[in-house]
């Protein structure tokens, strides 16, 4: 069933951040949110576990950064046991062996903490810990942003298979276009609070409609230096 | 001419950094790729004198410190003294020189900041500016080598590529050596005259920036090349 969520925005210090956006996602869906800094996409991905919580629909999330999601005093045995009782569940084996087996982390040792892991593992752990509970919807925000290339392909690819063929939606939220386009069927591209462009991942691409959207599609792609900007002909000093 | 020669460092008895050996000619980039722990970091460090290390680096022959080279560090908002206003910070490396009106001006338009944010401390400029505002700093003693240790990965990606070609255009002007560590084999492949793939402490591979990145002979480069491509960060061939 697809999951609505009309109404969504945000106020922080008297000021919006996030414009009402009507958003529906289907399940299984593959989602880009897509956006500068501080265009809203991180808001609009708390707001959406805020209300799927409040609408009893199972969601989770998945952080930048592996610190933000581990406790570095804790062991890794002992994240899992805590997610599988704040969400009900009774402890499973298997379930624990198959998903840690999907993010290649069979045979890693759980009696460690955090810090003893490559931060590549411990973000595939955080991934792993996300889908304990088989969530409706899995928002990932900027999760291989703290990694080096190598490790952040290798999750992004083990999270595309474990999704695969699952009716777990993913919203994928990114400052990078490029990486984006590979992963997703679906763009949502956020500026200055407001959702410029939703649509189809090859029609955003093709045909962006909004200035931010053309800007965005524009600068996906690295420019070789012989093409690049000119002094004084840079664009106004905004970010 | 830059010239590594056989540069080493060793951390808990281990070597981190093995019989590197580089150059590079004034005025040319070579960008440092590699997975974490490679040893990038360290190689910019030991360039830079930083860190205990054995083998020689050198400028036109000279042992490179004494041609001063400078750093445009990864993080913009740990790069500055935050009670200090962004001028006194930019105005540090020429340690009580004096630099031209003019000067200053003309290297402010070409990294498109307007004079005035100088006055400001860190907190009122954004990070974008934060980060050109630190290659400002590396660029006023007019160094002729200088050294970026992922100068872009803390700004989003439209950020990224102004930010890129702002350096490249002043690079352009001024003539200065750039030496890029960097994670992204699309900045590499845009802005690089040469890489180096660093694997375990050693050069897994260098050579022309298009050459290395699109038919990488090394087993590292093409984990790495067939990474960014996944990334989206280069494209195919």
């Amino acid at each position: 069933m697809t999951l609505r969520f009309p109404n969504l925005s945000a106020v922080r210090a008297g000021r919006t951040v996030l414009h009402r956006t009507d958003l529906a996602i289907a399940p299984g869906e593959r989602i880009g949110l897509v956006g500068a800094s501080g265009s809203g996409k991180s808001t609009l991905g708390h707001e959406l576990c805020d209300r799927s919580r409040a609408d009893g629909v199972a969601v989770a999330h998945v952080p930048q950064s592996p610190d933000e999601a581990l406790d570095p005093l804790r062991t890794l045995a002992f994240h899992w046991s805590e997610a599988e009782r704040g969400l009900g569940l009774a402890p499973d084996p298997a379930r624990r062996a198959r998903l840690l087996a999907a993010m290649d982390l069979d045979g890693a040792d759980l009696g460690a903490r955090p810090w003893a892991w490559s931060r590549g593992m411990q973000q595939r752990f955080a991934i792993a810990l996300a889908l304990i509970g088989r969530p409706r919807l899995l928002i990932a925000d900027e999760p291989t942003s703290a990694l080096d290339p190598l490790a952040a392909a290798r999750a992004m690819d083990l999270m595309d298979r474990c999704l695969a063929g699952s009716e777990t939606a993913l919203l994928l939220i990114t400052h990078d276009l490029a990486l984006a386009a590979r992963r997703v069927t679906r763009l949502v591209i956020l500026s200055r609070g407001r959702v410029v462009e939703d649509g189809a991942t090859a029609d955003v691409l093709d045909a962006p409609r909004s200035s931010e959207g053309r800007a965005l599609v524009a600068n996906r792609r690295w420019t070789a230096r012989r093409d690049a900007i000119a002094p004084g002909r840079a664009v106004a000093a905004a970010c | 001419m830059l010239k590594v020669d056989r540069l080493g460092v060793t951390r808990g008895g281990r070597a981190v950094l093995d019989e590197v050996s580089l150059a590079l000619a004034p005025g040319r980039t070579l960008a440092v790729l590699g997975g974490s722990g490679a040893g990038k970091s360290t190689l910019v460090a030991a360039i830079l004198g930083l860190v205990p290390s054995t083998g020689r680096v050198t400028w036109a022959g000279r042992p490179v410190r004494e041609i001063r080279p400078t750093l445009v560090m990864q993080e913009p908002r740990a790069a500055f003294n935050p009670a200090l206003s962004l001028r006194r910070s930019v105005l540090e490396p020429l340690r009580g020189a004096v630099v031209s009106d003019e000067r200053l001006r003309r290297l402010c338009a070409a990294l498109d900041l307007a004079p005035a944010l100088l006055d400001r401390r860190l907190g009122a400029v954004s990070i974008g500016q934060a980060q050109r505002i630190g290659v400002l700093r590396a660029l006023i003693a007019a160094p002729s080598l200088v050294l970026f240790d992922e100068p872009l990965s803390a700004l989003d990606a439209t950020v990224r590529r102004r930010t890129a070609a702002l350096i490249a255009s002043v690079q352009a002007e001024e003539g200065f050596a750039a030496v890029i560590v960097t994670h992204d084999l699309g900045y590499a492949s845009a802005h690089a005259d040469e890489v180096a793939i660093l694997h375990g402490g050693t050069i897994a591979e260098s050579g022309p920036a298009l050459e290395v990145l699109h038919a990488p002979r090394s087993a590292p480069g093409r984990a790495l090349r067939d990474a960014a491509v996944s990334l989206g960060a280069l494209e195919t061939a």
